[in-house]
């Protein structure tokens, strides 16, 4: 396994019209780490995935993913990230009108790989057999293993989720959160979740702490 | 490739999402493919058929000489046939005959006789000879034989051997079927017959009507056709093939122009339902197609992938178009006459042929339209933040970028003074220019209008004593005014359009009718049976007719064609009684017309039809010379008048100066008054009574009327028929823009739904919302309506058709048609409605699309 | 070509009943003759023709034979109808010229309804116009024929050496065996030709001998007339041949004549029985696959005379125009297998069927 960081973010910072969100940011993310960012409302949690993703850019600071430098060019940028990265939503945000199979294939066509490993992480999600259903067909909770799968099916380094489990029951949310675990070490990809939940985020590595001065690790009193 | 397959996906996934959506496109682009083409392949079959028809009357004769009026004497035939460079030279005599047994039932039955000399005729027009009978060989040359083209034996129902008869003025002649002919033109009506024998049995001994030349090799064309213009003098016409077809495209060319651009108004309305249908489905699937973008789709992929999406729907569109439209034309072709019943073509059958070269252009142009329609929403979505993009609710922030109040006062402004300009090749080009403008402006000024009402309404409305329903339809109307507008935007095109063509067409009707009131003056008329008839009617029966008993006054009239410019169609000159004291007693003037004073003693007044103004620049006191006249007789306009009869120009002269100056003294028509006392029914009876009675056409003055009328209606038939489809268009769009708005309210209903309001009451809210909206479409529809109208009648028909009219508005018809429309997008909007309100609403909170 | 009288048959009993049909005159035995009246058109008669036919010579020697004809036909036509165009006359004219070199005939044809000045054949002398084809004759008795055709050009004068010779019973010339059946007849043979000839835009004076052939009539063929086969021919010793005979649809004769005029004028007539016609060699036109006997032995009573064609091809074919196909040629003549004298045979009937 390289050395390079997965991820590196060096004195980013971001505004939104006069309202500074991030200001001076530095973080690196090991290769297989998996860390849980939780913070208050407001603090520039989704702003700074979405920085990670290439879909905004930053004001100031740097980004690097495994190593190269995110690019600025949205083509360039969209490239990256559909090579390097996977994403897991609060809203699943599954196509409606794909069938399961098809949607968990949209990273493979994109990225030009063989579509076969679609229905392994199918499978791997526990979601054997029902690869021609309709999206309509399936329950909240499964929903979100199609997210799971799509996001890991084309072996992504790093994959991005948002809040995963803030649509969904507590028993469900476990299910899931142990699901998003297993998938990400099963293929040893590195991982940021952002959440409001504890119970999320005691899934992680680390869980990280956003505020007005940075990221900050900190332990959970209760965590074993 | 994993590229295709993504794109396959896609394109199935919203096809299956969207049937209906994409099934409103695919017939908008149809229907307007299918008209431009159905009405170009009619009218190039009709021109074309014109064509080949007139050109087959000429063979391959190199030069044409004829007569500025319609016969001249046979003395130029033996002095051509010598003339130097000259190797053949064929004389013709055509005469148009009236065929009495079709006089009940056929307006103006006229059968073509060409007289010819067959064996000068055989060098130069072999396929208008005559094939006799296999032992009757002297038939090509026997006085009482005639031979037939198959469309004219068809027409004539008769065979080889049969008798027809057929009348010139109130005489009638019979003759002998010899047989056919070598080689006719396909639907061409003919006949064919010596030359020497029409001359004796038609009258016109020492007459003809053309000289077909065939000149000898080595001699230029040109020179030859100079040298011979000057020698022959100005009352002589010499014309090649060439002029032929620019006077039969001349003949017909405003007409179908018009109807081109009418068909090119389909096609836009269609253009602007994909725009509306695109701008709708991007909104829609704003969630999903930032998540492909998320995923790792470029923006050139995801626009490509969009306008994919419409470019199938414009290819399945045009193809289906296509079929339609060669179907249509078929029918019309069939049903109608060539020129859709507008009566430019008589006496020709054309043959539809498929035109590969149309057929691709329609293509390309209902295709190219379709993907330009949603160029615009599929750029959006492309380029828009995908972050943002995933959340709900964002849809309303993004349309802010189709308002464009400038643009929309650019199109709105330009199309004003484009209005004002002058036409282009005899062709209205900025007319509909303007019309096109006033079009889009409105359309991009509606986002703005639609806002700046709805808002207006919400600060007018009091918030304690409202019903909440209507409040919350108003407050939607007025925060998503772009959405509602874009809605609206199918309702505004066909609704407008439908209210200018209605208000056209009444005008031009009623136009029509008080005119006919005011050239209609007598209570009888009688002709001939076909119009402008050579013989018409000798002194001697005149003055029979004069002698009735129960006639108190009666009006003779010649009316004969004269040309005056090779490459246009004849115009009309007509001679009667008219007083130079009070010329609009019987003329009806469009202004002053010259007073008895102003007319020179040596010039002779006309006065000409507002067509001759505009083609032949004949304006109020100009001196001309008229080809019929001695050349050195002046005239002088003395006056303009409206005609709507006879579009390519007609003059109107006193007939005892056009008796003095051509010692022509037949005439064509009558019109008689009766006495008091009398009644028409013992006028005409005795009308009828006359040697010459069942020879005679004779109309009461309603009937003309009728008559007249019915032809108006016809010719507008087609515009009736585009009307219908526009609306149909229009109303196919509002119920597929509701319902698909609708649908992307799914999640609000389900809110609304949670705190509190019945699913009756959500029903009753959209519907109102559907009420308000096509209520103010239908408004500004009216409003743009009746500004193209103006359009329409003060600029377009002036400048293609050569006749103004007066503005008359049909109220009771444009009510009824504004609440049709009303009440058809509200009861669109209830049942898209009662969709949305049947869903389930937790599933509508919680789902994402 | 004189085919035509052929057809006349036909155009008599199909005519159309008319209110003022023209009246025509009959033929009938002893008309005097009236010269120069008789060599101008009988328009009274349904139809005529002026035909020369010759041998001529050009400056290198090369034999070529010619053919000028032209028609009146005076047809149906109401003669109360008043237009200039009304076709009471029709003139018709044929030319071709047989020239070994070719192998075939170079051949023109017109045909025009009499009006205008542009068609006519007129009274008085021999003055017949179509066009700018002309045949007229002189008060000297000279003639001039004027031929603009296609492929070449004639201008040629023909100046009588022998008087002329009324052919038949003085002029009065039997067809057929019905006594109506006749037509008036004289000749003019041993013309002395002189003129010019232009093909392909060089002149050629040419010299030589021709024959006119005048003839008219009101009357038709026997019906059962397919064809006929005719021959003139000036002799070498000034004497002078004429020799028909019309054949029946079965091939037999139907009736012949001849007649022999020496250098002195003594003329000796054959009846029917004594004129024969013997094929000795057929040709077949490859065009219309009619087969015609170019090669033929004729006795005219106890002479017996051999025909050769001057080239075997030498049939008109217009079916694209007046759809008349004959063979009309220049022959010579031999009599005891010694040459005798030049001049034209004309074979009609042998392709099916003859219509206008």
């Amino acid at each position: 396994m390289s050395h390079t960081p997965v991820l590196e973010l060096s004195d980013i910072s971001k505004s939104y019209l006069d309202r500074q969100v991030l200001s001076g940011l530095s973080y690196s993310l090991a290769a297989g780490e998996y860390v849980a960012i939780m913070g208050d409302s407001g603090v520039g949690k989704s702003t700074l995935l979405n920085l990670i993703a290439g879909l905004d850019s930053p004001d100031g600071g740097e980004i690097k993913i495994d190593g190269k430098n995110l690019p600025v060019d949205d083509e360039a940028a969209t490239i990256l990230r559909r090579k390097y990265l996977g994403f897991i939503f609060q809203a699943f945000h599954v196509l409606p009108h794909l069938t399961l199979q098809q949607n968990v294939s949209l990273p493979l066509l994109l990225n030009h790989l063989p579509l076969d490993h679609a229905l392994t992480m199918l499978a791997a999600v526990g979601l054997q057999g029902r690869e021609q259903d309709f999206p309509h067909q399936l329950s909240g909770g499964e929903l979100q293993r199609v997210a799971i799968a799509r996001a890991l099916v084309h072996r992504p380094r790093l994959i991005l989720a948002d809040e995963p489990t803030g649509n969904l029951d507590q028993d469900t949310s476990r299910e899931i959160l142990q699901l998003i675990r297993s998938e990400i070490k099963a293929n040893q990809a590195s991982a940021i979740i952002v959440t409001h939940s504890r119970l999320a985020a005691e899934t992680a590595d680390r869980i990280l702490i956003l505020d007005r001065h940075g990221l900050a690790p900190i332990s959970l009193e209760n965590r074993e | 490739m994993s590229q295709p397959l993504l794109t396959r996906w896609l394109l199935q996934g919203e096809w299956r999402s969207h049937r209906l959506q994409s099934i409103v496109a695919v017939l908008a682009i149809m229907f307007g493919v299918a008209l431009g083409f159905t009405i170009h392949l009619i009218n190039t079959a009709a021109v074309s058929e014109f064509s080949a028809a007139t050109r087959s009357l000429s063979g391959t004769s190199d030069l044409t000489v004829r007569a500025l009026r319609s016969t001249f004497d046979e003395t130029l035939y033996p002095m051509l046939s010598q003339h130097e460079g000259v190797a053949r030279a064929s004389p013709v005599l055509e005469i148009a005959v009236g065929i009495p047994a079709k006089a009940k039932t056929v307006h103006n039955p006229a059968l073509k006789i060409l007289g010819l000399d067959m064996f000068r005729a055989i060098g130069i027009t072999p396929d208008l000879l005559g094939v006799p009978a296999e032992d009757k060989p002297m038939d090509m040359l026997a006085d009482d034989a005639v031979f037939l083209s198959p469309a004219a034996m068809e027409w004539l129902a008769v065979t080889q051997g049969d008798s027809i008869t057929v009348s010139m003025g109130t005489r009638q002649i019979t003759l002998r079927v010899a047989g056919g002919l070598a080689r006719a033109h396909a639907g061409q009506r003919i006949a064919v017959m010596d030359i020497g024998a029409a001359q004796w049995r038609f009258d016109q001994i020492g007459q003809l009507s053309r000289i077909e030349l065939k000149l000898q090799q080595g001699v230029n064309h040109t020179a030859f056709r100079e040298t011979l213009g000057k020698e022959l003098g100005a009352s002589y016409l010499l014309t090649e093939s060439q002029d032929d077809d620019a006077r039969a495209h001349n003949m017909s060319r405003a007409y179908r122009v018009n109807l081109d651009i009418l068909a090119l108004v389909a096609l836009f309305t269609g253009a602007f339902l994909i725009f509306s249908g695109q701008a709708l489905s991007t909104i829609r699937r704003r969630s999903q197609l930032a998540l492909l973008r998320v995923l790792g789709m470029t923006r050139r992929q995801l626009l490509r992938q969009l306008l994919l999406e419409s470019g199938l729907l414009g290819v399945l569109g045009s193809l289906l178009g296509l079929a339609l439209g060669y179907l249509l034309a078929a029918m019309a072709l069939h049903h109608l006459d060539a020129d859709l019943g507008a009566g430019f073509f008589p006496g020709l059958e054309p043959q539809l042929h498929f035109d590969p070269l149309a057929a691709l252009l329609y293509f390309l142009l209902g295709t190219g339209v379709t993907v330009l329609g949603s160029l615009l929403p599929a750029w959006e979505a492309a380029h828009t933040h995908p972050a943002p993009a995933l959340k709900s609710g964002s849809e309303y922030t993004v349309l802010a970028a189709l308002r464009a109040p400038r643009l929309a006062a650019v199109c709105l402004l330009t199309g004003i003074i484009f209005a004002g300009l002058p036409p282009v090749y005899d062709l209205p080009v900025f007319g509909y220019l303007a019309i096109v403008l006033l079009l889009i402006g409105s359309m991009a000024a509606l986002p703005y209008l639609c806002g700046l009402l709805f808002s207006t309404l919400l600060r007018a409305l009091n918030p304690s004593k409202s019903n909440i329903l209507y409040m919350l339809a108003v407050t939607r109307l007025s925060n998503a005014s772009g959405l509602a507008a874009i809605a609206l935007g199918g309702v505004l095109v066909s609704f407008s359009l439908m209210v200018a063509m209605a208000i056209m067409v009444t005008s031009f009707r009623v136009s029509v009718d008080n005119w006919l009131a005011q050239v209609l003056p007598a209570d009888l008329y009688l002709h001939p049976i076909i119009h402008q008839d050579m013989r018409g009617l000798t002194t001697d029966e005149q003055q029979t007719i004069t002698s009735l008993p129960d006639i108190a006054r009666i009006d003779f009239i010649r009316s004969i064609p004269v040309t005056l410019d090779p490459t246009r169609p004849n115009i009309t000159l007509l001679a009667r009684p008219i007083d130079r004291n009070d010329p609009g007693l019987i003329v009806p003037l469009t202004e002053n017309a010259l007073s008895p004073g102003e007319i020179p003693p040596d010039t002779v007044p006309i006065w000409v039809s507002e067509a001759m103004v505009d083609l032949y620049g004949f304006k109020t006191g100009k001196q001309v010379t008229l080809p019929f006249a001695d050349p050195s007789q002046l005239f002088i306009v003395a006056g303009v008048w409206r005609d709507y009869g006879r579009i390519f120009g007609a003059i109107q002269m006193e007939l005892s100066d056009y008796r003095k100056l051509t010692g022509d003294d037949h005439v064509s028509d009558a019109a008689l008054w009766i006495k008091p006392g009398a009644t028409i029914h013992t006028a005409v009876s005795a009308l009828k009574a006359l040697p010459f009675g069942d020879t005679l056409e004779i109309m009461e003055t309603g009937r003309v009327r009728a008559v007249a009328l019915k032809q108006f209606d016809r010719s507008f038939a087609v515009t009736y028929l585009l009307e219908l489809v526009a609306i149909g268009v229009g109303l196919m769009g509002v119920a597929a823009s509701f319902s698909a708005q609708t649908l992307t309210r799914i999640r609000e209903f389900g809110m609304l739904r949670h705190i509190g309001l019945s699913r009756r009451q959500i029903q009753r809210m959209l519907t109102l919302e559907g009420g308000l909206l096509a209520g103010f479409g239908i408004i500004t529809g009216f409003l743009l309506g009746t500004g193209i109208s103006l359009i329409l009648i003060f600029i377009v028909n002036p400048q293609s058709f050569h006749w103004t009219m007066q503005l008359y508005v049909p109220w009771a018809w444009l009510v009824l048609m504004a609440l049709a429309v009303l009440v058809a997008a509200t009861l669109t909007a209830l049942v898209a409605s009662r969709r949305a309100a049947s869903g389930n609403v937790i599933r509508a909170v919680r789902e994402d699309w | 070509m004189r085919y035509l009288w052929i057809l006349l048959g036909g155009l008599i009993f199909q005519s159309s009943l008319l209110s003022a049909p023209p009246v025509l005159a009959p033929v009938v035995p002893g008309k005097i003759f009236k010269f120069p009246d008789d060599h101008g058109a009988h328009p009274n008669f349904r139809i005529e023709w002026w035909y020369v036919t010759g041998w001529l010579e050009t400056s290198t020697g090369d034999p070529l034979g010619f053919q000028i004809t032209f028609f009146r036909l005076t047809t149906q036509t109401d003669k109360d109808n008043p237009s200039h165009f009304a076709p009471h006359q029709l003139i018709i004219a044929h030319a071709a010229l047989s020239d070994p070199a070719i192998g075939k005939l170079q051949h023109d044809q017109k045909i025009a309804r009499s009006g205008f000045d542009l068609a006519y054949a007129r009274t008085g002398n021999t003055d017949v116009k179509l066009d700018d084809w002309t045949f007229l004759r002189t008060m000297d008795g000279h003639y001039q024929a004027d031929i603009r055709a296609d492929d070449f050009t004639m201008k040629l004068s023909f100046t009588p050496s022998q008087p002329l010779m009324l052919q038949g019973e003085n002029g009065f010339s039997r067809k057929g065996p019905k006594a109506a059946q006749a037509s008036y007849y004289y000749s003019e043979p041993h013309l002395q030709a002189t003129g010019t000839i232009n093909r392909q835009g060089k002149d050629m004076s040419v010299t030589g001998t021709a024959w006119l052939d005048r003839e008219w009539s009101s009357e038709y063929l026997d019906p059962d007339a397919a064809g006929w086969d005719w021959v003139s021919t000036n002799l070498d010793n000034g004497s002078a041949l004429m020799a028909f005979q019309i054949r029946g649809k079965d091939g037999s004769k139907i009736w012949a004549h001849a007649v022999l005029r020496d250098a002195s004028g003594r003329v000796q007539s054959f009846t029917p029985e004594q004129v024969s016609f013997h094929p000795v060699r057929t040709w077949r036109s490859a065009r219309t696959q009619a087969v015609y006997p170019v090669a033929t032995r004729i006795r005219t009573g106890k002479i017996e005379w051999q025909i050769t064609p001057l080239m075997d091809d030498q049939e008109l074919d217009s079916r694209d125009s007046t759809r008349a196909v004959y063979w009309e040629g220049a022959i010579t003549l031999t009599r005891d297998g010694k040459p005798a004298g030049r001049g034209y045979m004309e074979l009609t009937g042998y392709v099916q069927p003859l219509t206008m």
